[in-house]
């Protein structure tokens, strides 16, 4: 146990401030995601929208890889295989990233190193995006006979799509720098040195969590589902989760802090997710 | 091919070329040519040799649009491609003819008004340092609708609707379309763009063809649903591939450090999607 999380054998979490951190812990195995990593990742998600003292979570990963997709040598030695999802994939019940599982607080990913194949599961699904300047980005399946789908599907949402289906088409005969992600808007900050990234996100986190974690949360959850609907339909229920925030104690303590110059005391988000703190989903 | 129909095709290893050539008419589309283009990427897709296709033009222009001025003395030919417009039934481009395998724009020169359909329906683009793009639907009093609706779902948004409204007013340089994500590579010098075409081409044919198939299936119908719905679906593309001779063959190949004998079975047919996501 550390900082009052589950003990996790594939991944550590950390509390620094009001910062969690989920970090990828399979260095030698480029942070490849097996049976049990999977199973840590839903569990570990849930802790850390769920811990009070979280504003707002970080990812990142152990060693020269952020992520490297499923560990292909338990697909292949376990006897078992790929079939073991076959359920799971088909019905797409999921539950490896914060979109996955819900998580109603903002998520940065900090890339460090390689991010390959199913890590773009992480760089899809995040709000934030950064990366270490020697990080590279690239998109195997199609060199080892497997399709790629749901992370390109995520991430063709959020940026140029040819970009996404040329990495999709080269496979692994091709990378692309954290610099071309940068322009493409794929991640919105290169941090170099890349031994500052950790620095880099901590503090940028601390920014973010200096803001109010209920209006946060509602408008992450208008600006997600509107990737749900067409653009009309997308601003009705947006209207819906803006007028949600109306009448909530940090829409009167928020300008209060501003005109005094002092920082905000925002409710909390964990006393907001045990009670009605939190406006509920329109 | 003859001449006749404005298109060339070849194949060079595994990649099959289709190219404009009607370059004294900046290779716009003639009757002959809307007639002959179902064909000619039939042809190619339906080759098992051609894993990859490559799509430019011969002389300045990559694709100027309709030739309005042979279709004017052409009115069957016109009445036709209205009707289709109307209908939502064009068959010109790649995506209108459910081309399968992937393929590369190679922009060469001036890209303008209906040429925008073979950029926007492309699954990658690349351009020569001296390609120009732009839209001049509004400067002759036509509405532009396709292929902008297309490069809106693929690119910032702004980009595409001041191309729409600028007209022949203003060009969208190869530097600015790569800066935009519009395009992934700008060769220079322009003279090296069907080496740097061939040459990408050749890095993709050597992935799995079904995987590339199904993946680019996946992604295009992405385009038409929310992102839940997109997941969906998209899974069960990814389930669909499971037990093909290429998930062994793939690994095998990477283990042994030998290229993929890739199965030249054809992918997998498209899966069964529950009703609301048809």
């Amino acid at each position: 146990m550390s900082d009052g999380y589950s003990d996790f054998t594939c991944l550590q979490l950390e509390r620094h401030g009001h910062v969690g951190w989920l970090i990828n812990d399979r260095p030698d195995q480029l942070n490849a995601m097996n049976n049990t990593m999977r199973d840590e990742f839903a569990q570990a998600w849930l802790e850390l929208d769920a811990d009070p003292k979280v504003r707002v979570i970080v990812h990142t990963g152990n060693g020269r890889a952020f992520q490297t997709g499923v560990d292909v040598s338990e697909i292949a030695s376990d006897g078992v295989g790929m079939e073991r999802y076959r359920r799971s994939m088909e019905e797409f019940d999921v539950h490896f990233t914060a979109w996955h599982q819900g998580v109603a607080k903002p998520v940065i990913t900090a890339v460090n190193g390689l991010c390959a194949g199913g890590a773009f599961h992480w760089v899809a699904d995040a709000d934030i995006v950064i990366a270490a300047s020697d990080a590279q980005f690239f998109d195997p399946h199609v060199s080892v006979g497997q399709v790629v789908a749901i992370e390109a599907i995520g991430l063709l949402r959020k940026m140029p799509f040819e970009a996404v289906m040329r990495m999709a088409l080269l496979g692994r005969h091709e990378r692309m720098s954290a610099q071309r992600a940068y322009e493409l808007g794929m991640i919105s900050q290169v941090v170099d040195p890349p031994e500052k990234l950790r620095e880099a996100a901590q503090e940028l986190a601390e920014k973010i969590a200096r803001n109010s974690p209920a209006a946060m949360a509602a408008s992450k959850r208008a600006l997600w589902r509107a990737l749900e609907l067409g653009l009309t339909d997308a601003c009705r229920a947006g209207a819906l989760d803006l007028v949600s925030m109306w009448g909530h104690p940090d829409q009167t303590e928020g300008p209060r802090a501003f005109a005094d110059k002092r920082e905000a005391e925002w409710v909390d988000p964990a006393s907001a997710a045990s009670n009605d703190a939190l406006p509920h989903s329109p | 091919m003859s001449d006749a129909t404005g298109l060339v095709v070849e194949r060079h290893g595994p990649v099959g070329w289709l190219i404009f050539d009607r370059p004294q008419a900046g290779n716009a589309m003639d009757a002959a040519m809307l007639d002959a283009l179902p064909k000619a990427w039939r042809e190619l897709d339906d080759d098992p040799d051609v894993r990859v296709i490559v799509n430019t033009g011969n002389g300045r222009n990559f694709q100027t649009g309709l030739d309005v001025v042979q279709l004017s003395r052409d009115p069957e030919a016109l009445r036709e491609q209205s009707r289709r417009t109307k209908r939502a039934e064009l068959l010109i481009s790649p995506w209108h003819n459910r081309v399968a395998t992937p393929v590369i724009a190679a922009v060469n020169g001036s890209c303008a008004g209906g040429g925008l359909h073979f950029v926007a329906d492309a699954d990658i683009v690349i351009a020569a340092s001296d390609a120009t793009f732009l839209d001049p639907h509004v400067s002759i009093g036509q509405v532009t609708a396709y292929e902008a609706i297309a490069l809106t779902r693929k690119m910032p948004f702004e980009a595409v609707m001041r191309m729409a409204l600028t007209g022949r007013h203003e060009r969208v340089t190869a530097e600015r379309a790569y800066q935009l994500g519009m395009i992934s590579e700008v060769v220079d010098p322009p003279e090296r763009l069907r080496d740097a075409a061939q040459g990408l081409a050749e890095k993709i044919a050597r992935n799995s063809p079904a995987a590339m198939a199904v993946s680019k299936r996946a992604l295009w119908r992405a385009l038409e649903l929310g992102l839940t719905d997109a997941c969906r679906a998209g899974a069960l593309d990814l389930v669909s591939m499971w037990g093909h001779p290429d998930q062994t063959e793939g690994p095998l190949a990477f283990a042994e450090k030998r290229e993929a004998a890739w199965s030249t079975a054809p992918p997998p047919p498209e899966p069964d999607l529950p009703e609301d996501l048809r």
